[in-house]
């Protein structure tokens, strides 16, 4: 899901890097007041565990393995305004020293990975959860909130692919970036992600959130914090 | 430069015996994940390696090359013909060389990555179902067009010269991208990199995240990595997905639980310092003037670029 060079003209990635900086300061905003002196080291350790995430394969079944991107169950630990700041320190991490994502695309991958995904995840996370503190309506919200949270940012990263070739077209009419619309890139993107890749998001999520409420429940921020007003 | 690496990074996987079907499985998947931790330390050991090289780029101020990476990406994006990519590449191409970078390596990363990210991503347009144009290679005839819903597929499907022009057109947008961020990164240390972001106007707090976040990653992934050493020299039999999926759960709650003792450790050093909640990063020296030159002819050559 990480859009490189030159798939995004300026009309798309300079907005987006808007957005993404707006969303950078109200997160660093509200960290700082609430972690006051430790917000520095706090965050630096949550994007070093955000990354970590996405190094381990997990065995799902079906014989296959996969590797969640982390969003979700960021922001279900540790908060949606932490996840922010730690899902985009490893993206930019990620763009620069391993070319994975565009250096003009970081505002673009931001917004998707680091704000929508969190946000959505936790969302869901919250709604589906309601009151209960565990059983299945637990399991079924921890699955949800990494299979709606990923294919929502599918959706967004699928939807800035397809209106390349309506806003950006050169002189005969033929798009300067990203060549597929809307009808083809988002029916892909989502085929993709409801059928495979959020399926595997939603149970790694589930499956560390598991281990979490069993072994280590007072970390959890969703849990600790019920009002969500964070 | 090889034997300077560490020989846990030489060493090459041992087989593992776990067998597959009903249940059980085989431990590729921990010895994948594994091999991702290694690889990120080995890449930056070399680019660290090579940043401290004494080529033409590893001289220039950290703040004129961060610009010049933002100035070319922008211009190898804005771009819309073939020839002008091409110019670019070589200019990146000549400029690798001048700096003594080891050229095999940085292009079959390059061409790796370029070849995935842009020329396999973009070859399916290259069909006159995405883009309308000149035939060149047919490949299937149905009797008549089909339509559904939104989509219409020609009776004849193949190849448009238009496509194949736009598939180049990224796939060498990607490649000269990819060739601008790892020209820079194989000649600047990291961290003289997130400082130069300053020019960029990011701010000191956001560059000491990434700066400690890097840090942590390195010492969190060796963490990994001996978890799954000492790991696997303890099991006899084989591992059930169940349990497999019990300690890789188990063992990133462990890296959590290890992230957060180390940050409230770097944190109690930062306050026994005297941190005080205000973060300042030391400036860099003023510019050299071979500084100011290479600016000024990169500038220049951008400036060109844009206009050809």
């Amino acid at each position: 899901m990480h859009i490189p060079d030159g798939y995004l003209g300026p009309q798309t990635y300079v907005p987006l890097y808007g957005v993404s900086i707006i969303f950078w300061s109200i997160a660093q905003k509200k960290l700082k007041k609430q972690l006051s002196l430790k917000h520095v080291p706090y965050l630096g350790m949550a994007a070093a565990f955000s990354f970590l995430i996405m190094m381990f394969n997990i065995p799902v079944p079906g014989g296959t393995t996969g590797h969640a991107v982390g969003a979700g169950i960021i922001a279900i630990l540790l908060g949606p305004w932490t996840a922010v700041i730690a899902v985009s320190v490893v993206l930019i991490i990620q763009a620069i020293l391993f070319g994975d994502g565009g250096i003009t695309a970081i505002g673009a991958n931001c917004f998707n990975m680091a704000v929508v995904m969190p946000f959505i995840s936790y969302g869901s996370f919250k709604l589906i959860k309601g009151r209960a503190e565990s059983g299945k309506r637990m399991t079924v919200a921890a699955f949800f909130s990494g299979y709606i949270g990923l294919t929502a940012a599918a959706l967004f990263t699928a939807v800035e692919f397809g209106i390349q070739p309506l806003i950006a077209t050169g002189v005969d009419g033929r798009p300067l970036y990203a060549p597929y619309p809307l009808s083809v890139a988002v029916p892909i993107m989502l085929i993709q992600h409801l059928v495979l890749f959020g399926i595997a998001e939603g149970l790694v999520t589930l499956l560390l959130l598991k281990y979490f409420l069993k072994h280590e429940r007072d970390l959890v921020y969703a849990i600790a914090d019920p009002s969500g007003n964070k | 430069m090889e034997n300077k690496l560490p020989s846990f990074l030489l060493d090459q996987p041992s087989p593992v015996s776990f067998k597959q079907g009903k249940g059980r499985i085989k431990m590729g998947f921990l010895e994948e994940g594994i091999h991702h931790l290694a690889q990120l330390i080995k890449k930056g050991y070399v680019q660290w390696e090579l940043s401290s090289g004494s080529g033409l780029f590893q001289k220039i101020d950290a703040r004129v090359k961060v610009l010049f990476l933002l100035f070319f990406v922008i211009i190898v994006n804005l771009k819309r013909d073939l020839l002008s990519e091409l110019y670019i590449g070589g200019f990146i191409f000549s400029l690798a060389l001048l700096s003594r970078i080891r050229i095999v390596t940085f292009y079959s990363r390059v061409l790796f990555l370029g070849f995935f990210l842009g020329f396999l991503i973009a070859f399916p347009s290259a069909f006159n179902v995405i883009t309308n144009g000149e035939m060149v290679g047919p490949v299937i005839r149905f009797s008549k067009p089909i339509n559904f819903w939104i989509y219409h597929i020609p009776a004849e499907v193949g190849i448009t010269r238009e496509g194949i022009y736009g598939v180049i057109r990224l796939t060498l947008r990607v490649i000269n991208s990819l060739s601008l961020s790892f020209l820079v990164l194989y000649t600047t240390p990291f961290s003289e990199i997130l400082r130069a972001l300053k020019v960029l106007k990011v701010p000191d707090t956001f560059i000491i995240i990434i700066t400690l976040c890097f840090k942590y990653i390195f010492i969190f992934s060796k963490t990994a990595e001996d978890m799954h050493l000492s790991k696997k020299s303890r099991m006899v039999r084989e591992a059930t997905h169940a349990e497999a999926r019990e300690w890789i759960a188990g063992r990133v709650a462990f890296i959590f639980m290890k992230t957060r003792l180390r940050y409230e450790e770097v944190f109690k050093a930062m306050i026994g310092r005297g941190f005080s909640d205000t973060i300042k990063l030391y400036g860099f020296p003023k510019m050299r003037t071979g500084d100011c030159y290479a600016g000024t002819f990169l500038l220049f050559t951008g400036v060109f670029f844009l206009f050809i």
